[in-house]
């Protein structure tokens, strides 16, 4: 059984269809890539997958259950989390801060135990801290853990994301752009992580990115859509040669 | 082991604190006074508990006076149907304390009915429903006949416990504080930094922001409770819009989000007007002014502000220059004002026209608030909080920049 799988998706906005009977599938533990140009309707897709907006029409299949429609927190707590194209940090927070917001997902002690600062409360902020001090020394971000986030220069913030999604301990993580904004040696760097993401939390990844070599270096499937629809699918490989790519991308090196 | 003791130590020294404000006013001040160290202590839980809404979960509701009035109307209705009317004698305290029960329910089921347009509505246009809200329950009081009506809800028996007053303030704060200490009270800051990203990292954005509405307008209307047995009798007027807007006030110009500015500004702002009316000549008479120095004091404060505008942009100078700068900026003014008011005074109308200081307190207390938020929009604490390290911080050795560390 794949882990998720998008069956006819499709949404309008108005008279716009901007995703249209789009299907594809991920199998736990794929790095799986989603590509297309600007405004194809990669976005939305993840907008439907976590609940942002409802499909139109069509399925989407997580853990064998239909979750469209559900709300985004209900979508989170089932093990789906994402970053933004247009990076939305908790920016008055510190670092560390966003992270345990990621991490309460988790919690168990009531309201009253925190109004009151019981113990329970006391420990399990604690905890979430701590987790949050490793997945931030994990992704390199240890040393600006009590820096304002919005004080983060552009990469750092798109590292930030992922590991507040991360905190949220989700099965299927969406990264929409990761590395849009950062140099050759941090997108270098970012590979790297996103690969270990994967193997040491076994969390799958299903990636937007407008970086080719960066795409094709990293996952092992690619779906690629073209004005809301689904123009091909494969590995790396096949995608690279596939006319209906190439045309869709206009001759640029794909 | 060393947590148990700060508490308990905390936890004495509050109530410690609050019977000595209690006892200092019965024995050095008048009726007059004690009524606003009451107000005070009120406004600190009204503002601090409005903060939580507005600046801790950024829901901007403005009607807080409405839940304030729910509180003080239903206990003192209860109060004065069971005491005065029905003859019973239950023991003061502990009813009192029943009161403000009852009042933090009745206000907090406003606040949930309040917080539901908060779930889709945003910024102006919940701003305006909740003021909106604060004023149909104000007309609905004044057209109830049981409850006074436009005149007053009178006969309430009076309980004044000052310490009790100051006790609910304290406990406000305390409650405010221990939620952004932990992690839960963080998905509240992050529903007002982004509702988008909150519930993508499943935050029920729903239940905080209607959680957020439901304990601040709980305090809100203990604080009511309270004021129904101070006062022994209340009319609809103390609970105009102006109230709404004085306690916004306070917490816009303590800071938007901290329970240390909301605190302050709160016992500042119920004082000053007060301290104003009372301005007086050394003699002892009622200080009068003439029109031309209202208008030359006027000008003199918009020139300083200016001046000390373009040197907080500027962001130039060592902190020694620069207060060097506001106190020459200090002195201009105060040189400034006669200057002025001579070169005013040719014109008949302002010269002739005398004006008692005691009246001109709102336009002060309004220019203030300007200068205030002119020089410092943030609010005075701007997000800071009151904290023993901070205080380390500000006496002691200055501590490594954390820029370095960030770039
Ligand atoms: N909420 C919305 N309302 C109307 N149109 C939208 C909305 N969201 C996205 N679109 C449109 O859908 C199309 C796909 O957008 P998007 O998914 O953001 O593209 P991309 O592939 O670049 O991420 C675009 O034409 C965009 O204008
Ligand atoms: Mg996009």
């Amino acid at each position: 059984m794949s882990l998720l799988e998008l069956q006819q998706a499709t949404i309008r906005f108005g008279g716009l269809v901007a995703v249209n009977a789009v299907s594809f599938a991920l199998n736990e533990g794929d790095l799986f890539g989603l590509i297309g140009p600007n405004g194809a309707g990669k976005t939305t897709c993840f907008n439907m997958i976590t609940g942002v907006y409802e499909p139109t029409s069509g399925k989407i299949i997580f853990q064998g259950k239909d979750i469209s429609g559900t709300p985004p927190s209900k979508i989170a707590k089932l093990g789906i989390s994402r970053t933004f194209q247009n990076i939305r940090l908790f920016n008055s927070l510190s670092v560390l801060e966003n992270v345990v917001v990621g991490g309460f997902l988790r919690h168990r002690t009531g309201l009253m135990s925190a109004l009151a600062y019981l113990s329970g409360s006391i420990a399990e902020t604690a905890l979430l801290k701590e987790k949050a001090l490793e997945l931030l020394e994990e992704l390199d971000l240890l040393e600006v853990a009590n820096v304002r986030s919005a004080d983060l220069p552009y990469g750092r913030q798109r590292r930030l994301e992922i590991a507040r999604a991360m905190a949220t301990q989700p099965k299927l993580l969406l990264l929409d752009e990761p590395a849009a904004g950062m140099n050759p040696q941090e997108k270098q760097e970012l590979q790297d992580m996103v690969r270990k993401i994967r193997d040491n939390h076994g969390m799958t990844v299903l990636l937007i990115e407008h970086d080719m070599r960066f795409v094709m270096g990293l996952c092992e499937r690619i779906v690629v859509l073209d004005h809301g629809e689904e123009i091909a699918q494969g590995p790396p490989e096949t995608i690279r040669k596939d006319p209906k790519v190439i045309a869709a991308y206009l001759g640029q090196a794909v | 082991m060393k947590f148990w003791t700060t508490r308990i130590v905390s936890f004495i020294i509050g109530i410690g604190g609050c019977f000595v404000i209690d006892l200092l006013s019965h024995r050095f001040v008048g009726s007059y006074e004690q009524r606003l160290v009451v107000l005070a202590g009120l406004y600190v839980t009204l503002a601090v508990s409005l903060n939580l809404i507005n600046g801790i979960t950024g829901q901007f509701s403005i009607g807080h006076a409405a839940f304030y009035q729910i509180g003080a109307y239903t206990a003192g209705y209860v109060s004065r149907t069971y005491i005065t009317m029905g003859g019973h004698n239950p023991p003061a305290i502990p009813w009192l304390l029943g009161m403000m029960v009852l009042g933090a329910i009745a206000a907090s089921i406003a606040g949930f009915v309040v917080g539901l347009p908060s779930l889709r509505l945003r910024g102006d246009y919940l701003a305006i429903v909740t003021l909106g809200f604060g004023e149909i329950i104000r007309i609905l009081v004044q057209n109830t006949d049981a409850l006074g009506g436009s005149y007053a809800l009178d006969k309430i028996p009076k309980i004044q416990p000052i310490w009790l007053v100051w006790l609910l303030a304290i406990v406000c704060i305390a409650v405010c504080r221990n939620l952004i200490k932990t992690a839960r009270g963080l998905t509240f800051l992050a529903v007002r930094e982004d509702e988008v990203a909150s519930s993508a990292m499943g935050v029920d954005v729903t239940s905080v922001k209607v959680t957020a509405f439901i304990i601040g307008s709980a305090f809100a209307g203990a604080a009511g409770a309270l004021l129904a047995h101070y006062e022994g009798l209340i009319t609809p007027t103390t609970f105009t819009m102006d109230v709404s807007f004085i306690i916004l006030t306070m917490v816009v110009l303590g800071g938007t989000g901290s329970i240390t500015g909301s605190a302050v500004a709160a016992i500042f702002l119920s004082y000053l007007p007060e301290y104003l009316r009372g301005l007086k000549t050394s003699a002892g008479e009622p200080l009068v002014v003439s029109g031309a120095a209202v208008i030359a004091g006027l000008a003199a404060v918009v020139v300083g502000v200016a001046f000390i505008k373009r040197i907080l942009d500027s962001g130039r100078g060592t902190p020694r220059s620069r207060a060097l700068k506001y106190l020459g900026i200090a002195v201009g003014v105060v040189i400034l004002e006669p200057i002025i008011s001579f070169a005013l005074h040719p014109i008949k109308p302002l010269s002739s026209m005398s004006i008692e200081a005691g009246q001109l307190r709102m336009v002060i207390f309004a220019a203030t608030l300007i200068v205030l938020m002119l020089l410092r929009p943030e609010g005075v604490f701007a997000h800071h909080e009151f904290s023993w390290s901070w205080v380390r911080k500000l006496f002691g050795k200055r501590p490594v920049p954390q820029a370095e560390v960030a770039a």
